[in-house]
């Protein structure tokens, strides 16, 4: 059974009435075509819950204006810090003076790199630093944090911090990256996550194939840009505490990198996570909190730090470009044989999500299909432009566009249908997946031809 | 002139972390008139999950949605949480918080046995009430029983539980192993027209069916793959960070950075594929990722079924599909065999 657009139109209240025999316990609809609407009970008072199209709690101060997201809070003697970014993609940071900033109206404090307690962070490898010290490897690395009386006066601040750079030949291409030759970003190699599957003799099965394709796919870096961009509020708090308010979607493992970055036992820290307006991945790793923390308790003072949308783009992260080599055997009835998957993702300055949406996106790569014997070889590297990392589809988006591109040109090329090879290809209840876990509660042929029926794709085939 | 191809994109894709421990905790409270109060570590980042999640506990505590209240997203209040992220929160939290609600109802039936005069085993809990199964005109009210709970027997009905995902490591040479607990499926069919003087590819409808187990929520399912169409059409055609040579950003601004608008979004229909997991909270798995993975590959699919042009590199922008168009009439020219 599916659930018909028709029957869902937003405009509807349903009753609590049960479709009989629907294990999966979806309401079925009371709104009945030209006739007056009727009234229905509020889905939000029904039993059982699970199934009614119960409304949101948060949905009324939204739509009246009256959420309170972080930037629109504020505390007395509050603060604002403004954050300095790199002027190159690649350099040595040879001194930073603050001198001339610390004397402009409304500033209070600076920070930089060297008062952070431990200036590194990343939910893989601690590779990023909240605030660079010795060398800057994107342009969206903070340098110098500034925290004034208004937001004007933090920005106008940053003008007049001097920071000597010395530049350093950059890396924009991951291809070029790869190479031994090239400039290194982090330590001796640019390389820094691998991820291999293998199944089966792929190079015997692409031998014996009937026809073997081969294709280039490529995607590029996008942002999340949700409506609210990162904002925080620090306050050091009587106690001893620290207390964070913030857009994070991780508050239990945001805490415990502030626990890291600060050196502080983790339960003198409070992180509140507040109303989010967007998240799409963007918000799941600490960005500024540490350098708020810090200015808060250097200051005495509650300190925000609202992301302007140029911060957003070029110093939060994005989506990994992917180049993926695709080769596939395949036999005339449409089967796939062999498939061999060569991904390289474009991770940017630092790791942050890298290692694992290759992971997810090396797994996934190979498609909904049963294919036997499998080769993806995926690599992870450091290039001197804005960090990649969680962006909702983990990977995934780049690898679909790669294999099911490369599906329809396959189709072509034997004379069968788009969905037809599809579904001569696609994972049942207890296929091995590429990593030969058996898997469970499958849907993809349901979900091709749910969308095949609605749009009538047969009938218009033949 | 303008032409209509469709396309068509299936995918995969899993709940939770890739192998990594990536556990939920929750606590369920019944309060002494049968309400509820719920606490969880994740946060509401706007795709509805303190709805769903308050759901899941308000099921198994047979009562109604507008009777539970969620607690979330304070590290001095709320329990333990991975957090929002690998569209966990209704699959992992959801267990953490069935479970923590079935503590939770364990004490109301032990409390209610005597009262009814039955076995806490004969007891299941529905409509607001604690009945016996079977006979379900012997009931007491939720609200009684948990207010007996609490005054007379000195028991307050409270749950706590946690709940991680199965997984088995990767084998680092051939990644084999068990990566994932569950996955869910999707398929969408994208219907565009192409201008083919311009390039320009405008996107006419899409079609799209996703399973993700059973759904808590109808209409926030609808809701996520409503907006993950909307930034898979932005993947698609048109959006792209630009870089110098420098390594600066060219376009850090909504002005140079192209998003899909709701003017651009075309005709969205939903299917929501009738699945079960029995290793879900009520068979449910999740959707908010997979909702924007098939709809690039669905309109680069269509785009080659209107004019013949096959993209390989994303954004589709109108620049690209022109040279396309392009390179295929001088291939056409070149088959032309000389007089």
């Amino acid at each position: 059974m599916v659930i018909k657009v028709e029957d869902t139109l937003r405009t509807d209240r349903l009753t609590d009435l049960k479709e009989a025999g629907d294990s999966a316990g979806v309401p079925a609809v009371a709104r009945e075509r030209g006739r007056a609407p009727q009234i229905v009970p509020d889905a939000n008072q029904q039993t059982p819950a699970v199934g009614q199209r119960v409304t949101r709690p948060d949905s009324r101060p939204h739509i009246t204006g009256q959420t309170r997201y972080i930037d629109d809070m504020s505390f007395p003697n509050m603060l604002h810090m403004k954050i300095l970014r790199s002027e190159y993609a690649h350099a040595r940071i040879v001194n930073i003076d603050v001198s001339e900033a610390e004397k402009m109206p409304g500033v209070v404090a600076t920070l930089t790199g060297k008062e952070i307690p431990v200036n590194s962070f990343g939910p893989s490898y601690q590779d990023q630093p909240v605030l660079a010290d010795d060398k800057v490897r994107h342009m969206g690395d903070g340098v110098v944090a500034v925290a004034a009386e208004t937001e004007q006066q933090a920005q106008d601040a940053l003008a007049r911090i001097k920071v000597d750079y010395e530049k350093l030949p950059l890396v924009l291409d991951p291809l070029e990256a790869m190479k031994e030759d090239s400039p290194k970003i982090h330590g001796e190699s640019n390389i820094y996550a691998t991820k291999v599957i293998r199944k089966g003799d792929v190079e015997q099965a692409l031998a014996r194939a009937d026809l073997v394709m081969e294709a280039r796919f490529s995607t590029q870096m996008v942002e999340h840009v949700p409506m609210e961009p990162h904002a925080t509020i620090a306050m050091w708090e009587p106690d001893g505490r620290i207390k964070i308010l913030s857009s994070l979607g991780r508050i239990t493992l945001g805490r415990a990198d502030m626990a890291r970055t600060l050196d502080m036992p983790v339960n003198r820290i409070q992180v509140v996570g507040t109303i989010v307006g967007g998240n799409f991945g963007g918000k799941n790793e600490i960005t500024t909190e540490p350098v708020l923390a810090l200015l808060a308790r250097k200051t005495g003072r509650p300190v925000k730090g609202v992301f302007t949308r140029k911060d957003e783009f070029v110093s939060s992260t994005t989506r990994h470009p992917f180049i993926m080599d695709y080769k596939t055997g395949v036999m005339k009835d449409g089967r796939i044989v062999a498939r061999k998957v060569r991904i390289v993702a474009d991770g940017g300055a630092y790791c942050s999500w890298s290692e694992t949406t290759l992971g997810k996106g090396a797994i996934l790569s190979v498609g909904p299909y049963r294919i036997d014997n499998l080769e993806v070889k995926a690599y992870a590297v450091y290039t001197n432009k804005t960090t990649c990392g969680a962006m909702r589809g983990f990977g995934a988006p780049q690898v679909c566009f790669g294999y099911e591109s490369h599906m329809d040109d396959i189709a072509r090329e034997l004379g069968i249908d788009p969905l037809e090879i599809r579904l001569r290809n696609v994972f049942d209840e207890g296929s091995p997946s590429p990593t030969g876990q058996v898997l469970h509660s499958v849907a993809v042929r349901e979900s091709l031809d749910t969308v095949a029926d609605r749009v009538g794709w047969k009938e218009q085939t033949q | 002139m303008k032409r209509r191809g469709r396309g068509i994109a299936c995918m995969w894709y899993p709940i939770g972390f890739t192998v990594a421990a990536n556990p939920s905790a929750a606590v369920v409270k019944v309060n002494e008139d049968g309400t509820a109060t719920v606490l969880t570590g994740t946060v509401e980042t706007g795709q509805g999950a303190l709805t769903v999640l308050g759901q899941i506990a308000a099921e198994e505590l047979g009562v109604a949605a507008a009777d539970v209240h969620v607690v979330s997203g304070d590290t001095d209040a709320t329990p333990m949480d991975t957090g929002a992220i690998a569209s966990r929160t209704t699959y992992v939290t959801g267990n953490a918080i069935q479970m923590a609600a079935a503590e939770a109802k364990k004490i109301l039936f032990e409390v209610a046995a005597p009262m009814l005069g039955v076995r806490p085993e004969q007891l299941e809990a529905r409509d607001r009430r604690i009945q016996v199964i079977g006979f379900p005109q012997k009931n007491l009210p939720i609200g009684e029983v948990a207010n007996h709970a609490q005054v007379v027997m000195g028991r307050p009905p409270l749950g706590s539980a946690s709940y991680n995902p199965p997984t088995v490591a990767m084998d680092p040479e051939t990644g084999q192993g068990k990566p994932f607990s569950t996955y869910v499926y999707a398929a969408q069919v994208a219907e565009v027209e192409v201008d083919d003087e311009t390039g320009e590819v405008e996107v006419l409808r899409i079609v799209a069916a996703h399973d993700c187990g059973t759904p808590i929520n109808p209409t926030l399912v609808e809701g996520q793959v409503e907006g993950g169409i909307s930034m898979g059409i932005g993947l698609a055609l048109q959006e792209e960070i630009l870089f110098d040579d420098e390594g600066r950003q060219i376009n850090p601004n909504l002005t140079n950075y192209i998003m899909p608008t709701s003017l651009d979004m075309p005709e969205i229909e939903v299917d929501i594929v009738k699945n079960y997991d029995p290793t879900g909270p009520f068979g449910a798995k999740g959707v908010g990722e997979p909702t924007s993975v098939p709809t690039a590959a669905a309109i680069a699919n269509a785009i080659f079924d209107a004019v013949g042009v096959r993209i390989h590199s994303l954004p589709a922008t109108s620049e690209k599909v022109l040279m396309g168009l392009r390179e295929k009439q001088k291939a056409e020219q070149k088959r032309i065999p000389a007089e």
